[in-house]
């Protein structure tokens, strides 16, 4: 399948601090990918290099084919870009910035915008800065969908939003993109909201991807495990993700069945007993990936 | 799309230059003014006398207006792109980063215009009542460096203000303070006749540093 | 335009360095350099100069004989003659000549020019005085005059039948109406035109102004380097042609309006030479040129005491009195005394103090503005 957004051997700094290098990964068309991640994996910067306000030290990073440090305006009005906290230019009136984006995008649905609008009740001549955080998230996302792009960009689109209006943007942005056959690269830092909304997801450890694959490969596979022992194991054991020991029970996580889970305690010679697992949500999994510290 | 950008300048804009215009026009006819009621008081041959021997020119009240004119617009224009690093939204417009940051620029250079030119006018046409042609050129000849301070302040304070780094702000910030100095050197009246052509082409050219600015946002450069 | 861009900051900061810097070290690091106070003394025949030593005043002669204040007051008796004359110790002859307080009150003049008086724009309007209002207390006229080119108009109209004027003219303007008044220019470009008059003038020196004992109006270099005298007398154009020796092309002239009336101008011709040009009868006259007989033994050579002056690069300062003149003419590398004789004006004696500019003072670097001149615009400092 055609990969909408396509980055070879990634790799930054700031200054001396490595966010990651030669970070690989594709986002096939008519995907929601989202890049699930702690604070400081590098979420934002990739998605500020994905949307070209940042130099990677290394890599490169193609859009629909085009290198986005060389991107063409034509190229531009395919992409919807939500910048982190739903940014828009305070300074204008609902009405306002619906006329100035207008002008520049050729499938411009005025209507879109505008019935998203039309739930918020608030009046055409509002000032962006006057609104909640809320209903400026409606405002970024009825431009974004009146703009009509065939990719876009969402930075932690949950970044402040009460659970309501985190629903309401979740739903509106799937039912959009399932209808109209969009590619959405996103990030958030609440994963519920992903598992709703997510076909792939990218989850990122410091400097590195953990796992790139489908969403429901994670939600069917991945389960949650625990055991009594005497001990945590000392080193890494493949297979097995972040074991933890409270109060003489190991919990872990991983992909690995019940059967292959308890053959590979036992080749590493831990004792264990009462061996149970149970179906992880998608947070459970990151967290279970990532490690809670 | 050029109008859709400049609306944009305008919302930002609208409201200060109204105040602009009001402010300078005051300045200036509070200037004007003065100089009548100089030759009301004293008459008319001191008053030429004053000019000519004495090197008044009767709008000293004006010397910093342009510069101060130049220094707010670009704040009240570059401050809210700045504001949540809102610039992003308008480098990802579907229009070339360079057209877009040159309308942006142009925007200003013509409000500022307007509002110099209102100035000039208000300041200056009136006296051609009191002060033959070669006084009223004078005056404005003199004015003339102050006018180009304030669109060099407004071209300075812009690349300060898109400038991502603080530590290359700062020594921006040094940079043009220096170099707006350059405009108010003058020893008396028409100091820079030979020198202001040059001196607009360096004003002109200064525009240049702003894109300087706009690229290293675009690269995402940080202290 | 990025590459554009950044050639000019560098090029922006290149630029404000050679301006501040040097700028900054001559603040912090360069020491004034003092030129003592010098004048010619009739009494010795040679220059004396107060010098300061600390905080302490050291009056002596270029000989190195030193003196006290009131001795010093005695070798210079007409620069101090007021000083003199209240303390009863004023002479009653000088090197042999009889003097009363007053003649020599009449006779001592300051006179100073400055390069920034002269490079500096211009309005282009000026004010003649009424020379002869047969009234003690002067006036300030109630118009004012410019010179016109030669557009064949006056105020904007056509001149009277007669008078076209293609050639330029002078025009006068009433200040109360800023309204040109067309009789008198035309009576005053008519005059100007029969006198040989060229418009526009080159130079013009005046000093319109009621603080002072009478009016000579102007001495004008005209478009054909000619010299004229210009003043108004009872309303009417006084204009007259000053002959001038031959090869003398005058460059830059000054009014003097001394309380003597001896001389009314000063100028200088196209080799820096300057002259005085005398009452009456406008006779022109060299000053500090060397007589037949030499001058004093101090001097090296003739070339070395040649009293020239380039208004434009140096200032003057002329301190006189009924017997000499004391001329300081300061340049970049020098600053140079004549002792003038004020009855002839040859040279009496020459001494210099040589410029030596401290290490700070010589940094290279770019300035806007010169004591030389009243503009603003780069110019390299060497």
């Amino acid at each position: 399948m055609e990969n909408i957004i396509e980055c070879r051997n990634l790799s930054h700094y700031y200054g001396k601090r490595m966010i990651y290098e030669n970070l690989s990964f594709g986002v096939p068309k008519g995907h929601i990918l989202g890049l699930l991640g702690k604070n400081g994996t590098g979420k934002t910067t990739t998605i500020n290099i994905l949307s070209g306000y940042l130099e990677p030290r290394n890599g490169k990073c193609m859009i629909f084919g085009e290198d986005i440090r060389k991107m063409r305006p034509g190229t531009k009005a395919k992409i919807g870009l939500l910048i982190e906290g739903h940014v828009q230019y305070e300074f204008m009136t609902i009405k306002e910035i619906e006329r100035f984006y207008s002008a520049f995008y050729p499938k411009w649905k005025k209507e879109a915008y505008y019935e998203l609008i039309g739930k918020l009740k608030v009046a055409p001549g509002q000032r962006i800065s006057r609104m909640s955080c809320g209903q400026r998230s409606q405002v970024a996302l009825g431009l974004i969908l009146a703009q009509n792009p065939d990719l876009l960009v969402l930075d932690d689109f949950s970044l402040g939003l009460d659970p309501g209006y985190r629903r309401l943007f979740v739903d509106y942005l799937r039912e959009y993109a399932k209808a109209e056959g969009k590619t959405v690269f996103l990030t958030s830092h609440i994963i519920q909201d992903m598992e709703r909304l997510v076909d792939d997801c990218i989850i990122m450890d410091y400097g590195k991807i953990l796992i790139q694959c489908p969403t429901k490969e994670i939600l069917d596979n991945f389960r949650l495990y625990s055991c009594e022992t005497d001990r945590v194991p000392e080193s890494d054991i493949p297979g097995i993700y972040h074991p933890y020991s409270i109060k003489g029970r190991l919990e872990f996580g991983s992909f690995l069945r019940k059967n292959e889970v308890a053959a590979l305690l036992a080749g590493n010679n831990i004792r264990f007993g009462q061996l149970s697992d149970k179906k992880a949500t998608l947070e459970d999994a990151f967290i279970s990936m990532t490690g809670k510290y | 799309m050029t109008k859709a950008l400049i609306f944009k300048e305008w919302i930002k804009t609208r409201w200060y230059l109204l105040v602009c215009l009001t402010v300078m026009i005051g300045f200036a006819a509070y200037a004007a003014s003065g100089a009548f009621r100089a030759v009301e008081l004293r008459g008319a041959g001191h008053i030429w006398e004053v000019m000519v021997t004495r090197d008044a020119i009767f709008v000293d009240i004006l010397r910093y207006v342009p510069l101060a004119a130049g220094f707010a617009l670009a704040i009240v224009q570059f401050v809210p792109e700045m504001q949540k690093k809102c610039l992003k939204l308008t480098l990802h417009l579907p229009c070339s980063i360079l057209k877009t940051t040159a309308v942006m620029i142009a925007y200003g250079l013509c409000c500022l215009t307007i509002c110099f030119m209102a100035m000039s006018l208000t300041g200056i046409l009136p006296l051609g009542r009191l002060f033959p042609h070669e006084m009223v050129s004078r005056i404005f000849l003199s004015m003339l460096p102050w006018i180009l301070g304030g669109y060099s302040a407004y071209i300075f304070t812009s690349w300060i203000i898109i400038e991502p780094s603080w530590k290359m702000r700062i020594a921006y910030i040094a940079i043009s303070a220096l170099a707006l100095r350059i405009f108010f050197l003058a020893p008396g009246p028409e100091a820079y006749n030979v020198f202001l052509p040059w001196l607009s082409a360096a004003v002109i050219f200064s525009a240049s540093l702003i894109w300087l600015s706009v690229l290293r946002f675009k690269a995402g450069v940080q202290d | 335009m990025k590459i554009f861009g950044k050639i000019f900051l560098w090029l922006l900061v290149a630029m404000l360095a050679a301006w501040q810097i040097p700028w900054l070290i001559r603040y912090f690091a360069a020491v004034p350099s003092h030129v003592p106070f010098t004048l010619y003394s009739t009494v010795i025949e040679d220059f004396a100069m107060i010098r300061t030593e600390g905080d302490e005043l050291e009056f002596i002669d270029r000989a190195g004989h030193r003196y006290t204040e009131k001795g010093f007051d005695s070798i210079l008796p007409l620069f101090y003659a007021r000083q003199l004359n209240s303390e009863g110790r004023f002479p009653d002859s000088v090197s042999g000549r009889a003097v009363n307080i007053h003649e020599v009150l009449e006779h001592n003049f300051f006179f100073n020019s400055h390069p920034s008086d002269i490079n500096c724009k211009k309005t282009g309007i000026y004010f003649l005085m009424e020379s002869c209002s047969g009234r003690v207390d002067l006036e300030m006229p109630d118009d004012a005059f410019r010179f016109i080119s030669g557009n064949g108009t006056i105020g904007g109209k056509a001149w009277t039948d007669g008078m076209a004027q293609d050639n330029g003219g002078i025009e006068f303007i009433d200040m109360k109406k800023n309204d040109v008044l067309r009789e008198k220019s035309e009576m005053f470009t008519s005059a100007m035109a029969e006198a040989g008059f060229s418009f526009p003038p080159k130079c013009l020196s005046g000093n319109p102004g009621t603080r002072k004992e009478y009016d000579e109006g102007y001495i004008i270099i005209d478009a054909a380097d000619k010299l004229f005298h210009l003043k108004m007398v009872k309303g009417r154009p006084y204009i007259r042609l000053i002959d001038l020796p031959s090869g003398v092309v005058p460059e830059h002239a000054f009014i003097t309006e001394f309380g003597d009336r001896r001389t009314i101008a000063f100028f200088t011709d196209t080799y820096d030479r300057m002259y005085a040009v005398c009452m009456p009868g406008y006779v022109t006259v060299r000053i500090g040129y060397i007589p037949e007989s030499g001058i004093d033994k101090t001097c090296r050579t003739s070339d070395t005491a040649d009293c020239t002056f380039d208004p434009t690069e140096e200032s003057i300062y002329i301190i006189g009195n009924l017997i000499d003149w004391t001329v300081r003419i300061n340049s970049e590398t020098s600053t140079r005394y004549y002792a003038i004789n004020a009855n002839d004006f040859s040279l009496i004696s020459f001494m210099e103090y040589p410029s030596e500019p401290s290490w700070a003072e010589r940094v290279p670097g770019i300035q806007f503005t010169s004591s030389k001149d009243k503009y603003v615009k780069p110019r390299i400092r060497k």
